[in-house]
């Protein structure tokens, strides 16, 4: 394929002076050595030289084509072209290389890239041209796959990047902008550094470190961040990219965004983490609420045994008071807490009072005011039950971000809203507060904040008895130094909405 | 043996109030009155249905205890109960089937359930789809809010 350019080519023309003998056959051998097609022609557009790879790539022997018109090689669609560059030659105007398509001998196009150099007499006349034709059928194939590919890689749901052996980005795909936020324009050439969060930038070093030895990386589950700042699962999988001679020259990174199955699985952990607990309740509460009621008998069956005026029968008394503490505990964590029956007529703030006892010691030891605001006026139809969670869970919560006390206020009113009137309770804590990023999440089930001590079943809870009975709730939250604390408020019409009465089931 | 002025502290309305009366009046009889309200109490653990049923006579009832379902079915048919009072969680025969079978054989007895149990949902939901609901209470229950619901009608 590489003809070797230091030979004398036997077939070139002899008739030259001795003296420059030398350089003639040095540009004859150039010339001939190309491996593209050169012609020249006069000004009339006959050809006047053939080189060897013209004659490869055309098809034409040397003295087949010499002195025919460069015509023969234009494809008909094109030829008209050719009238206007010979005007351009004439003119001396300069013709800027251009792409067109000549056909071989016996048919067959080719598409070829054309530079062309006037060719000048002693003088300065131009005389005629030479032609420098690059032959595209295979840059042309080449093109093709690469476009293809291109839109493989673009119409990918994954993120496609390549990088450098330093980690600077030097492609950027359509997925790797709808998974991380950020364009092309704003990627490439920036170094993948910038996805990566600072906690994992060693990552990077490993990750150069095996290309380099031209290892891959398959299915790494990692993290990595979004232009937004929020953080996203992947799973990458990197491989090196070799040049011709199969040195590693960069990398190319398909990253898979796994966030929605990794959420699922923290789900289920929850889940399970939840199942497991509710287990250990059902079993714990038989051993304790059993022996429960029957100490509660004995010593109800005790007092009323006793002497009425005698110090015996006010122990006791004091105890039934004690265990019956207990037993509320009791009955909310470890029991079937249901209120049967069906909703009665209740005061908001008796409930809320209630509430509040069960947490009285807490309030107490961790140094919490409480200050109230009863004003509902009127008693509401509610399950009893399960407003009793709603609020218990409500002010646990708010008992929770008061580790070094702080003030819970608690207030009910009447209120017209839009969906008629109501009770609105707006219980407010002085706690840490809700971080913005987590206010939104509050009430998806199995959000939490508190580590492996929340079931983060509580508010969704919350909500889901509320949005039954026909109520809102919300939330806001500050976590400012000095004025932090959350707000939970909530508003419980006094009709009951008729849908439940009639597809109430399960 | 009993303290009726303590007795009357829970219960307060005219008619256990009477029954209480007369029971005070005929307490050296053995043989309880026919007019007593009769209730039967079931409870595989042994202690609580004891105390309950001493408990259930200090508050004017004529009580049958019984430990499992099917002793409780037995003492049934023989004590014709106007009351029932059962746990839920019991071997052999649950406390929802002891109720259905209770509620067909004497329809105007009155039905409490009382659990110290999580997960007795099933079961409460197997007698609801064969049309049975039962008021169900949650272990433990203060005595005295125990009578309070027996008495509400």
């Amino acid at each position: 394929m590489q003809p070797g350019p230091d030979k004398p080519q036997p077939d070139l023309p002899a008739k030259v002076g001795e003296s420059v003998i030398d350089t003639r056959l040095h540009f004859a051998a150039l010339v001939n050595s190309s491996n593209d097609p050169i012609i020249s022609k006069d000004l009339s557009g006959n050809i006047l030289s053939w080189n060897r790879a013209a004659a490869r790539v055309f098809g034409y022997a040397e003295r087949e084509i010499v002195g025919q018109s460069i015509l023969h090689l234009v494809h008909p669609d094109f030829q008209h072209e050719e009238s206007e560059f010979q005007r351009k030659l004439r003119a001396e105007e300069p013709i800027d290389p251009y792409e067109t398509t000549w056909v071989r001998k016996g048919g067959g196009n080719i598409p070829v890239s054309i530079t062309v150099y006037s060719v000048r007499d002693e003088t300065g006349h131009v005389v005629g041209a030479s032609k420098i034709v690059c032959d595209l059928s295979e840059r042309k194939q080449t093109d093709e796959s690469r476009f293809r590919l291109a839109a493989i890689v673009d119409s990918a749901d994954d993120a496609i990047i390549s990088k450098d052996l330093n980690g600077i980005i030097t492609s950027w795909n359509e997925g790797a902008q709808r998974m991380f936020g950020f364009t092309a324009e704003d990627m490439v050439s920036q170094s993948i550094l910038r996805l990566i969060p600072e906690r994992l930038q060693y990552e990077e070093d490993e990750i150069l470190r095996k290309l380099r030895a031209g290892q891959r990386i398959d299915h790494y589950e990692t993290t990595r961040r979004k232009k937004n700042g929020e953080d996203i699962d992947v799973s990458v999988t990197i491989s090196p990219i070799r040049d011709g001679s199969g040195r590693v020259i960069g990398a190319s990174k398909i990253a898979r965004d796994i966030s929605d199955r990794k959420r699922m699985e923290r789900m289920l952990i929850q889940s399970e983490k939840l199942a497991a607990t509710g287990r250990m309740a059902a079993t714990i509460a038989h051993e304790i609420n059993n022996p429960l009621e029957s100490v509660m008998n004995l010593i109800y069956l005790a007092r009323h045994h006793s002497a009425e005026s005698g110090k015996a029968h006010q122990y006791l008394l004091t105890a039934e008071e004690e265990l019956e503490r207990v037993s509320h505990i009791a009955r909310q964590t470890l029991g079937y807490y249901k209120d049967t029956g069906s909703p009665a007529e209740v005061f908001l703030h008796q409930l809320i009072e209630n509430v509040l006892a069960v947490y009285n010691s807490r309030v107490t030891a961790l140094g919490i005011a409480v200050d109230l605001q009863f004003n509902d006026l009127q008693k509401i139809m509610v399950s009893r039950g399960e407003m009793l969670q709603v609020f218990s869970n409500i002010i646990a919560n708010a008992i929770d971000a008061m580790r070094h006390g702080g003030s819970l206020k608690v207030s009910t009113r009447k209120l017209a809203g839009a969906t008629g009137d109501g009770i609105q309770t707006v219980i407010r804590d002085g706690g840490t507060g809700i971080k913005q990023e987590h206010l939104e999440r509050i009430f998806e089930p199995f959000f939490t904040t508190k580590g492996d001590l929340g079931t983060g079943i509580g508010l969704w809870v919350a909500r889901q008895l509320v949005e039954r009975r026909g109520g809102q709730i919300s939330v806001a939250s500050s976590t400012e130094q000095g004025r932090s604390g959350t707000t939970i408020t909530i508003f419980l019409p006094f009709a009951t909405p008729s849908s439940r009465l009639s597809s109430e089931q399960g | 043996m009993f303290e009726i002025s303590s007795v009357a502290i829970y219960v307060a309305d005219d008619f256990f109030q009477n029954q209480l009366t007369s029971l005070a009046d005929g307490m050296d009889s053995k043989e309880p009155q026919r007019s007593l309200p009769k209730i039967l109490v079931v409870d595989d653990e042994r202690r609580i249905a004891d105390t309950l049923g001493e408990i259930l006579e200090l508050a004017g009832f004529h009580v049958a205890i019984a430990y499992d379902g099917w002793e409780a079915l037995e003492r049934a048919a023989r004590f014709h109960p106007d009351y029932l009072l059962s746990d839920v969680l019991m071997p052999q025969m649950n406390g929802v089937e002891l109720a259905i079978a209770i509620r067909k054989t004497y329809p105007s007895a009155k039905i409490l359930l009382f659990s110290g149990q999580a997960g007795i949902s099933e079961i409460l939901l197997d007698g609801q789809k064969q049309g049975f609901e039962f008021e169900l209470v949650a272990k433990p229950i203060h005595p005295s809010k125990l009578i309070e619901l027996l008495k509400a009608e």
